[in-house]
């Protein structure tokens, strides 16, 4: 192995690459983010075009043939978003359809009120929900999709974009959808090539039973109203054109005669991330700050307000680069959804799709989680204001999954909205810990009757409130996607910042855990710590001690506490004492019944054989306690690898997404490639799958498919961690590389755990050329093949290494 | 029509009846398919008929082309407001016809619309009590018709339009008058003679005495019939509730020898007049109805007995899934016929504009005739443009074959034939609830390279298609192309069924068949038996599209996959009966080398028989 080192402060890691790029666009708001809806300052406008060109940008475009339904939406509408304004476009050349939320427009409250068994009500008003902001129309009668001719619809993952166009009467139509971070709005641009002109109807309808109004002088419509919880919301639209007639028409803006139209969306609520301010802030007036910024917007061009959006976007999206091998020519001349089909349909791999389909996840994820509160099962993406599960953020397993690809897959700044959402929601969760966990009717209460520190409920909302159950470890759980992030950056600031989070779980566990007594296989009893009363997620006995799934997660959240102190010099007395619970911990055992790892501490397999959840095997992922290496008992690796084995290979696209990072975890590259496989089947008729869209559906029975994002994230994760395997001090390049990837290959920009960022290339397998660079980390083993290699960096110096293996 | 053309009906809400109708026709399929005996040289083909009566008619001028014009039955069996203001079925009167007569002859008759069909009641008061003359033939009613038929004949035929009539087939109960009711021109006949003495009943509603003919005093009752409307001046007879049809099947209800004793009975009147029969003929005696009529009706009414005058699910849609068993059936002197085209007025229709284009376009394909059920008076704009668009009525007048899929049967669908100009019409269906685009290969078709794209509809020409074209369709939507080929033939290599290297599991087993290329085909696909054939091979990797060979005597669905593939599962469409082959294409992944392409017909399920696939040698 060659070792090449670079010196040069000019190779810095693509992340801070993109700071540069960012800030030489003049978009100084980029990383900092929206602190909720609020007014910014004038973007800076780039002064060159930051569009890619259109061979650039066709590498990572996806496209269709067909428009979107509007009663299809969640399949079939194409999502663009601004880190907090999520929509989907149908693109229907008579009717554009825009389902516009956003991400604050939550019903219910604290619900700090238990039911009578000790548990959280969970309904729209007490909990609350998710709900959609506003559907705005484009009608354009005159372009009936029965009269057009080559319909084409694009999903540009790079720049943000999404775009169609169409033929009639030979005049080519185009429009443009994008959501703007840097002017806080979503952009349609309509124009033509030929004689064309457009006339139809601009309408914004909010969907709580809003009136709009217009302002004929304004030219703009627009709606305000408050819930029940006293949310304040509203949203605005204005219109423009360079020719014909643009002119408010009752409650709608009319427009005739048009060679091109802009039109401008926005809206907000006065949502606070503030838990003192009871998560309002009262100086916003929605409505009226939404009009402010659909005018501001108004008054550039389309071009410049797309620029301005690019040159916000594409920086960030190129923080990541993925080649997984050429496709076949005929399947390159299939659109997004057809590809889909005859990937299935041939079961032969299609290297390009898959790339896509993680890099559409990425898009997601930029598009969802900058600046505001962080995405849950929907994400801002919703088609109606009923959404399963109130679209909320499931703590036992949906958020941490959504946030497992932003550090692995070039995003460390979209995790941001994760740790300010918990660091909102700590006081109030610390507060309804404390008065209502040890509650006599709460079947999960400490039996020592102690309370310190915070948990959470299974479901949580952004108002500090639970739904559904309570959810002892699901604390420890965000933790460790919270401390596996400053894994990843090495930023002291940031773990100085969440550490009030990792020990008020310290201490939630320090109260809670009780002593018991187990023999071992060898008879020997030995006295344990182990989890009071629990249910294992989300089956299973409701009142088991030491489930597997506790003991793992606290194991983790004492180990990662200990090292949190040291880095920041903080509590050296505190964290010897915990290390001293950590080392009574009981860790689970192996079944003599099933070969299992025991999920309960049961050797009785007490749930449902292929269940969903893969909880016990958490210490194999999001963990790495257990490893295929001499550092894990090879019983406890054998029982885990049979458990995983034991829970199949067909289940929701989530559960399937965390599959093949177990499988990507024990390397077995073909069972966690056919995983993701399984997971670009096409949903048809509501199946388990991908809709055409690629949103990941979810088969709920009786033909009905719902959309749950996990596994939009999942997978891609899962891709990541086929390639690059990393912790701290350690990182193994390829090492669960599917045949179907093997022939070349590269994938730049993957976050390492402990401060790097990995580019790699393969041929036929083996490792061509790995460049390492540290975005903080000093010193790491790289290994590949049978080759290994210390390296030690500078924060901001590159590392190449070649001929590996 | 189908429904309550009798007093006790008239009243029940006609949603009852329909859904009794459907219980029925459930029951009956059940019976069916658990008679079924799978694939391989089942089921005797019904006997083609060496006659050609019809297609002498054809050449003298009767239905040489599909036959265009209006019937009442469509308005008359809707409860949109305001058309049957007297009951049920109300809307039949002079006043109506004539005004309907009117605006055929001056908004449609130009493009070959000729027919006024008056259909079912015209004998028929309002109550649906009948009246029958001295001879036990239907009369005028006088509120109806107070001037009689023959008038009503005279003023369509002096708007150059020719005049319909229609009855239900048999001796109607009401006209039996105790068996004593003389027979018109038949001295010492009654009606006693030309029944059974059992009284047994006939047609799809059990309305008439059966005729027998084995008595001649029962032509002599046709004989009358047919004169009568011969001397009042009428061009065309509907025949209605006729069997093996009509949802009736059994001795009484086969109508055979009836139809016979109509096609008699109007040769010797001397008068041209076209005989249509309805409703969802037996396709086991179309050489029966190719015989002796003009036309025959492949399924249930079009109309949907409620607020309008259909609806998409009922049962417009359901006609994808039935005529494709009768494309072979169709030709000069007899057509298979769809029933109404109700795409005139979109809120009288109760269609979206995509659905009404698409009801027109199958229909045309189908060379299906082409009677409007609307309201002439009241037609919009779009329903102008589709019932007047002159390419498209000369894709259902021309001389091509009837239409048939190109590919297995799903919510996307391509149909075509070839004319006799080396073009192809070409109609892209999206039967699905969401736009989509639908892809036709022109390797389905046999040719490959560049063509020339007409869109009927939009009466554009859409430029050079290197392929295939793709193009996007609403929900229910359709295009209609013409495509001029101007590549080349595609080269195949074929790959029998039967050969022996084939991999045969479960009951998959070979059977002769004359219809199939080698005179073989494999056969008895059904319970999780498969068809493998095991060194398909090709030169490149990519997706092929591949032709399949088949023989289904009713809509079946199969797995087809190569390799380790999931393939797709869809219905390849009837062939009409079991001794005809028909073809479509699937696309599938094949890999540079030796492949293997499968046909599993599911644990379940009856796969059609296949003779052979037609592998393209390039992708």
């Amino acid at each position: 192995m060659d070792i090449q080192h670079t010196e040069s402060r000019d190779n810095r890691p693509n992340r801070r690459g993109f700071l540069a790029l960012a800030a030489a666009a003049g978009v100084g708001t980029a990383l900092g983010g929206l602190p909720a809806f609020t007014a910014s300052a004038a973007p800076l406008r780039p002064t060159d075009s930051p569009l890619l060109s259109a061979a650039d940008a066709a590498k990572n475009q996806l496209w269709w043939q067909a428009p979107g339904s509007s009663n299809s939406m969640i399949e079939q509408g194409l999502p663009v978003g601004n880190g907090r304004l999520g929509a989907l476009a149908s693109n229907d050349p008579s009717s554009e359809l825009l389902m516009i939320t956003d991400a604050t427009l939550w019903t219910g409250g604290l619900n700090d009120t238990l039911q009578s068994d000790g548990q959280f009500p969970y309904g729209r008003s007490d909990f609350g929900s998710l709900t959609l902001l506003a559907k705005l129309t484009v009608d354009i009668p005159d372009h009936d999709l029965s009269s057009v001719s080559n319909y084409r619809r694009s999903l540009d993952l790079a720049q943000g974009l999404v775009s169609a166009s169409y033929v009639i009467s030979g005049v080519t139509y185009r429009r443009q959808v994008f959501a703007s971070l840097p002017d806080d709005a979503i952009v349609l641009y309509f124009d033509q090539q030929g004689s064309g002109t457009y006339t139809g109807t601009v309408s914004l309808a909010g969907t709580h039973g809003e009136s709009t109004t217009a302002s004929s002088a304004g030219r703009y419509a627009s709606f305000g109203a408050s819930f029940a919880n006293g949310l304040k919301y509203g949203a605005a639209v204005t219109a423009y054109s360079s020719s014909g007639k643009v002119a408010v028409s009752g409650t709608s803006i009319s427009f005739s005669g048009c060679k091109d139209l802009t039109v401008v969306v926005s809206g907000g609520t006065n949502y606070a991330p503030d838990a003192a301010a009871k998560f309002r802030d009262p100086s916003v007036d929605p409505e009226r700050l939404a009009r402010t910024k659909v005018l501001n917007a108004a008054g550039h061009s389309a071009s410049t307000l797309l620029h301005t959006h690019v040159a916000d976007f594409r920086p960030v999206f190129e923080q990541l680069d993925i080649d997984l091998g050429t496709s076949s020519a005929t399947q390159r001349e299939l659109d997004t959804w057809e590809r889909v089909q005859a990937r299935y349909r041939d079961n032969v791999p299609d290297p390009e799709l898959e790339a896509a389909y993680l890099q559409f996840g990425r898009y997601l994820m930029i598009s969802g989680s900058r600046g505001s509160l962080p995405m849950g099962l929907q994400g801002p993406w919703l088609d109606g204001n009923d959404p399963d599960w109130m679209g909320d953020y499931h703590t036992d397993i949906n958020i941490q999954m959504n946030y497992w690809m932003a550090d692995r897959a070039g995003l460390s700044d979209c995790f941001d909205a994760f740790t300010d959402y918990c660091l909102a929601q700590l006081p109030a969760w610390t507060d309804v810990t404390q008065r209502l966990f040890n509650d006599s009717t709460n079947r999960y209460r400490n039996s020592s009757g102690k309370i310190a520190g915070w948990t959470v409920a299974i479901s949580t909302n952004p108002y500090g409130g639970g739904g559904w159950w309570w959810h002892p470890a699901g604390n420890a759980w965000l933790c460790q996607s919270l401390f596996e992030h400053y894994e990843y950056t090495q930023d002291r600031a940031y773990l100085n910042k969440v550490y009030p989070l990792l020990k008020g779980a310290v201490e939630f566990w320090e109260a809670r855990l009780i002593t018991t007594t187990v023999t071992d296989a060898s008879g020997a009893s030995r006295e344990v710590l182990i989890a009071d009363s629990d249910w294992s997620p989300e089956q299973g006995p409701l009142d088991a001690k030491g489930i597997t799934y506790a003991q793992e997660l606290v194991w983790n959240l004492f180990g990662n506490y200990r090292t949190a102190t040291e880095v920041l010099g903080k509590d050296a007395g505190y964290t010897k004492t915990i290390d001293g619970l950590r080392e009574r911990l009981y860790l689970p055992v192996v079944s003599p019944t099933t070969g299992w790892l025991e999920e309960w501490m049961s050797p009785d397999n007490l749930g449902e054989t292929t269940h969903r959840h893969l909880s016990p095997l958490i210490g194999l992922f999001p963990g790495d306690r257990i490893r295929p290496d001499d550092s894990t008992p090879k019983d406890i690796l054998d029982g885990a690898t049979a458990l995983l084995t034991a829970r199949g290979m067909n289940s929701y696209g989530w559960a399937n997404a965390w599959r093949s990072l177990c499988w990507a975890r024990l390397k077995n590259a073909e069972k966690a490639y056919q995983l993701v496989v399984n997971n670009l089947k096409p949903s048809v008729g509501g199946s388990n799958g991908s809709a055409a869209n690629l949103f990941d559906i979810m088969d709920m029975g009786q033909g009905r498919g719902i959309f749950q994002i996990e596994a939009n994230f999942g997978t891609p994760a899962a891709i990541i961690e086929m390639l690059v395997y990393s912790r701290p001090g350690h990182v193994e390049l390829l090492p669960a590389l599917p045949a179907a990837w093997a022939a070349s290959g590269s994938v730049s920009g993957v976050g390492v755990r402990g401060g790097f960022v990995a580019d790699i290339s393969w041929k036929n397998g083996k490792v061509t050329s790995a460049k390492l660079t540290s975005v903080g980390g000093r010193s790491t083993t790289v290994l590949a093949g049978s080759a290994s290699a210390k390296v030690s960096l500078q924060p901001g110096q590159s590392v190449t290494l070649r001929n590996l293996g | 029509m189908r429904s309550p053309s009798y007093p006790a009906l008239p009243g029940a809400p006609a949603g009852s009846v329909r859904r009794t109708i459907r219980a029925l026709l459930v029951l009956a399929v059940t019976a069916g398919l658990a008679a079924v005996v799978p694939a391989a040289g089942a089921a005797a083909p019904a006997k083609a008929s060496t006659t050609t009566t019809t297609a002498a008619d054809a050449t003298s001028g009767i239905a040489a082309t599909p036959y265009m014009g209006w019937s009442s039955w469509s308005m008359q069996s809707s409860s949109y407001p305001g058309l049957n203001p007297n009951g049920n079925y109300s809307y039949l009167t002079e006043a109506n016809v004539l005004k309907q007569t009117d605006a055929l002859a001056s908004k449609l008759k130009q493009y070959g619309y000729d027919y006024v069909n008056i259909d079912a009641g015209w004998w028929m008061d309002n109550n649906w009590k009948p009246g029958y003359d001295q001879y036990g033939r239907q009369t005028p009613d006088p509120v109806r018709f107070p001037n009689g038929m023959k008038s009503v004949a005279d003023h369509i035929h002096s708007k150059g339009l020719k005049a319909g009539i229609y009855l239900p087939v048999g001796l109607e109960k009401g006209a039996y008058g105790d068996g004593k009711v003389p027979i018109w021109n038949a001295p010492g006949c009654t009606t006693a003679d030309i029944v059974y003495s059992d009284l047994r009943t006939t047609n799809g509603w059990d309305s008439s005495y059966k005729l027998d003919f084995s008595n001649p005093c029962a032509q002599k009752y046709i004989d009358s019939q047919a004169q009568m409307f011969a001397d009042w001046g009428y061009d065309f007879l509907k025949l209605d509730g006729v069997g093996p049809g009509s949802f009736k099947s059994g001795d009484n209800y086969n109508n055979v020898a009836d139809v016979a004793a109509w096609h008699t009975a109007i040769a010797a009147t001397g008068r041209p007049i076209h005989l249509e029969l309805s409703w969802s003929l037996d396709i086991n005696h179309a050489a029966d109805w190719k015989q002796y009529s003009n036309g025959w009706r492949i399924e249930t009414d079009v109309e949907c007995y409620c607020n309008t005058l259909v609806t998409w699910e009922n049962s417009v849609n359901d006609r994808w899934n039935d005529a494709p068993a009768w494309s072979n059936k169709a030709g000069p002197g007899g057509w298979n016929d769809l029933d109404a085209i109700d795409v005139g007025n979109g809120a009288m229709d109760g269609l979206t504009k995509a659905e009404r284009q698409s009801y027109m376009t199958l229909w045309a394909i189908n060379k299906s005739p082409l009677f409007t059920g609307d309201d002439l008076t009241q037609l919009d704009s779009y329903g102008v443009s589709l019932l007047t668009n002159k390419e498209v009525i000369a894709v259902d007048q021309n001389t091509s074959p009837v239409a048939r899929p190109v590919t297995p049967v799903g919510d996307q669908q391509v149909w075509g034939t070839k004319n006799s100009d080396g073009s192809y019409t070409v109609a892209l269906f999206n039967l699905g609830d969401s736009p989509a685009s639908v892809t036709a290969n022109w390797a389905a078709f046999g040719f490959t390279g560049n063509a020339s794209v007409r869109d009927l509809w939009n009466k554009a020409n859409l430029g050079t298609y290197k392929n295939k074209i793709t193009e996007v369709l609403p929900a229910h939507g359709s295009r209609l192309f013409t495509i001029n080929p101007g590549g080349k033939t595609l080269a195949t290599t074929s790959y029998e069924a039967e050969a022996a290297g084939n991999t045969l599991t479960g009951n998959a087993s070979v059977a002769g068949c004359d219809a199939c290329s080698g005179g073989k085909k494999v056969g008895n696909l059904y319970s999780g038996s498969t068809l493998r054939f095991n060194d398909v091979t090709v030169k490149k990797d990519g997706i092929y599209t591949v032709k399949v060979a088949y023989v289904s005597g009713d809509p079946r669905s199969v797995t087809v996959y190569s390799n380790s593939g999931n393939g797709t599962s869809l219905k390849f469409p009837s062939t009409g009966d079991w001794s005809t082959a028909e073809t479509v294409s699937v696309q599938l992944a094949l890999k540079a080398g030796s492949n293997t392409i499968t046909f599993d017909s599911g644990s379940n399920g009856y796969a059609p028989d296949i003779d052979k696939i037609d592998v393209p040698q390039s992708v």
